[in-house]
């Protein structure tokens, strides 16, 4: 006698068709409601209703954050949080606008909705699904300077589907929420609004070190842009290599929308006061062999 | 009319006798033989001139006052050795540095002398300046006793302020705003719309909850009297600056009457650039300064007569006869803005 358990799994039943069969029935069994111009009209207002109210929280609360000083990151992150609620909801009011939706239909809907994930959607939702954990996890958020593999900038929304970063040459640069699966990310300052700069002068080797040091944290902690206190230390650092000195000065920028500021006025203002003090930029001596075959070149 | 220096010797302390009887512990256990070194911390017209005095006339002759002023030298900075008394009040150390490259070299002069001293210095320090000095510096490591000046309540500022007038002298008039003024006012907040960017100016209730829910149990409310309405108005506007206070009682008494209704708000809409943000900070920390001193301080890196110039025409500073310094009434909320926008730590 054939075991039943044994034939049901030696049938050989294609994945097409028992998807097949499987829509057919629960299509069937769902009770649709009547669909016609209303019922359309009604589902796209829902879901123009929550794009628009997503752009205007996005637009308000984006606007009040830029306004509240230090608080500016603490409120934008709540900015994906209530999307994601605005889509949600909007989510299950379409859902009943169309299906009086039972505990079973509903488990036999979203088997429909995974089987479609699986089949051709699967790269957007894994981007959804993404968003829901940057938003939840926040690996960053809105206002964070990220790196996300190769891309840099500043976050200036986090999608259900992408976040739209400003890099410093003013880019708008879309990347998938998935990413954060794929890629290495970065967030150069977790939701704080001051970041850790890192700012790298290189003298000569026969230059004063000390005075090289005492000048650029000097040029660090007078500068206009930083902001220095127990949590938002500083410290400069010298290391020597083969050719030339390396002083390399950490510190906190007060805004991280000025790091290129930051960076560039404690530069210019160190190397000012080095050069009064007679210390110089290494100089690039070509090994001798180099300069005789140059020569020769010449001549030739 | 200035007022007879005598006078002012003689008058009580009033708010600070803890802060003094610190002091006095300290000099104690100095003539045990332990030095331990003193740093007085106040905000601008918060009390350090006053406490300053207070130690001149307690100590007498073995109190040598030493008043600092802007560009000294470390080659300039006097040997405390050779200063008579064995007490040396050294007044506006925060003149002792300049936000500059270079700038903390007389500080650097003045510590090593500090920790070499015999003598016990007794230092005082604008609040903003000892706070920026503690964060680059770790100043305070340097002072064993930090007594920080604090703000006022309003039954010392009406000490305070009554202790100037002799009893009965003063009339405090009820111009019918009291009633209202303590459940909420009207005032007009500026308010700036999010789409046009315009400034429109919208009525707002304040509520006064201070009044309503701290200073008074809900019985007494009704028995609060004007006298007390108006001391508390002072200590709101002043936000518990004693020098603030003086000044806004001064400029509000009229033949020896007050009212509310005399006692007025400025109010400042600030909206600074990171430069002007900057200079309002440094001239804050140093009370007064001259257009050449905040040159040397920032270099070429601004335009120093454009940004006070803006500072000006936004009254958040007043030149006197070429030294630039923030009005009394600008104190408190120059302070609060660059504390919100992370401008003083």
């Amino acid at each position: 006698m054939t075991d039943p358990l044994l034939s049901n799994v030696t049938t050989s039943v294609s994945a097409d068709s028992l998807l097949s069969n499987v829509t057919t029935d629960v299509l069937v069994d769902l009770p649709l409601k009547t669909i016609d111009a209303n019922l359309i009209l009604y589902v796209l207002f829902i879901i123009i209703f929550a794009y628009v109210l997503n752009r205007l929280l996005g637009f308000i609360l984006t606007h009040i954050s830029e306004r509240m000083g230090r608080y500016r990151t603490t409120i934008t992150m709540l900015i994906p949080l209530l999307k994601l609620l605005v889509y949600v909801v909007a989510l299950y009011y379409v859902i009943i606008a169309i299906v009086e939706p039972s505990l079973t239909l509903l488990l036999a809907f979203s088997g429909l909705f995974g089987a479609a994930i699986g089949l051709g959607l699967k790269d957007l939702f894994a981007d959804i699904i993404a968003g829901i954990i940057i938003i939840f996890e926040k690996p960053y958020q809105i206002g964070d300077k990220v790196s996300i593999g190769e891309k840099y900038g500043e976050v200036k929304n986090i999608g259900i589907r992408s976040t739209r970063l400003q890099t410093p040459a003013d880019e708008q640069v879309s990347v998938p929420n998935g990413a954060i699966f794929t890629q290495q990310v970065s967030s150069g300052n977790a939701g704080d609004l001051a970041m850790m700069i890192v700012i790298d002068l290189y003298i000569h080797l026969d230059s004063d070190a000390e005075m090289a040091m005492k000048i650029i944290t000097e040029a660090l902690v007078t500068s206009k842009y930083v902001i220095i206190s127990k949590k938002y230390t500083h410290t400069v650092l010298l290391e020597d290599f083969p050719f030339y000195m390396r002083v390399r000065a950490k510190g906190y920028v007060n805004d991280l929308r000025l790091e290129f500021e930051f960076k560039s006025e404690v530069t210019r203002r160190a190397w000012s006061e080095f050069r009064k003090a007679g210390i110089r930029p290494p100089s690039f001596v070509p090994p001798q062999g180099v300069v005789s075959h140059l020569l020769d070149e010449v001549a030739e | 009319m200035a007022e007879n220096p005598k006078a002012v010797s003689e008058r009580p302390i009033i708010g600070l006798e803890k802060e003094l009887q610190e002091i006095a512990q300290t000099i104690e256990r100095y003539d045990d033989g332990v030095p331990a070194h003193i740093a007085i911390v106040a905000e601008p017209l918060g009390g350090r001139t006053t406490i300053a005095n207070e130690i001149q006339r307690l100590y007498g002759e073995r109190v040598h006052y030493f008043p600092l002023k802007l560009g000294m030298s470390p080659s300039s900075f006097p040997d405390f050795s050779d200063c008579p008394g064995d007490i040396i009040l050294l007044d506006n150390c925060r003149l002792l540095a300049t936000r500059r490259i270079g700038g903390f070299d007389v500080l650097d002069a003045f510590l090593l002398a500090l920790i070499s001293s015999k003598k016990l210095l007794i230092t005082t320090w604008n609040l903003y300046s000892w706070q920026y000095l503690s964060a680059v510096m770790n100043i305070e490591a340097y002072f064993p006793t930090i007594v920080v000046l604090k703000k006022m309540d309003t039954p010392d500022l009406k000490q305070l302020i009554m202790s100037r007038h002799k009893p009965g002298e003063i009339k405090f008039i009820n111009d019918g705003v009291a009633e209202r003024s303590f459940f909420f006012s009207l005032v007009h907040k500026q308010v700036r719309l999010p789409l046009k960017g315009a400034e429109v100016s919208l009525p707002w209730i304040k509520l006064n909850f201070t009044l309503m829910f701290h200073r008074l149990p809900r019985k007494k409310r009704i028995q609060i009297s004007i006298e007390d309405l108006i001391f508390e108005k002072i200590n709101r506007i002043s936000r518990g600056n004693p020098g603030i206070s003086l000044i806004l009682w001064e400029s509000s008494l009229k033949d020896n009457t007050i009212s509310l209704n005399a006692i007025t708000e400025t109010t400042y809409s600030m909206n600074l650039d990171i430069s002007e943000s900057f200079i309002l900070t440094i001239i804050l920390s140093m009370k007064s300064l001259r257009e050449e001193d905040l040159i040397e301080i920032v270099g070429s890196e601004m335009d120093i007569r454009r940004v006070l110039y803006r500072l000006v025409q936004e009254g958040l500073v007043g030149n006197d006869d070429g030294h630039y310094s923030i009005p009394a009434f600008a104190l408190e909320p120059v302070a609060e803005y660059l504390k919100k926008t992370r401008r003083l730590w």
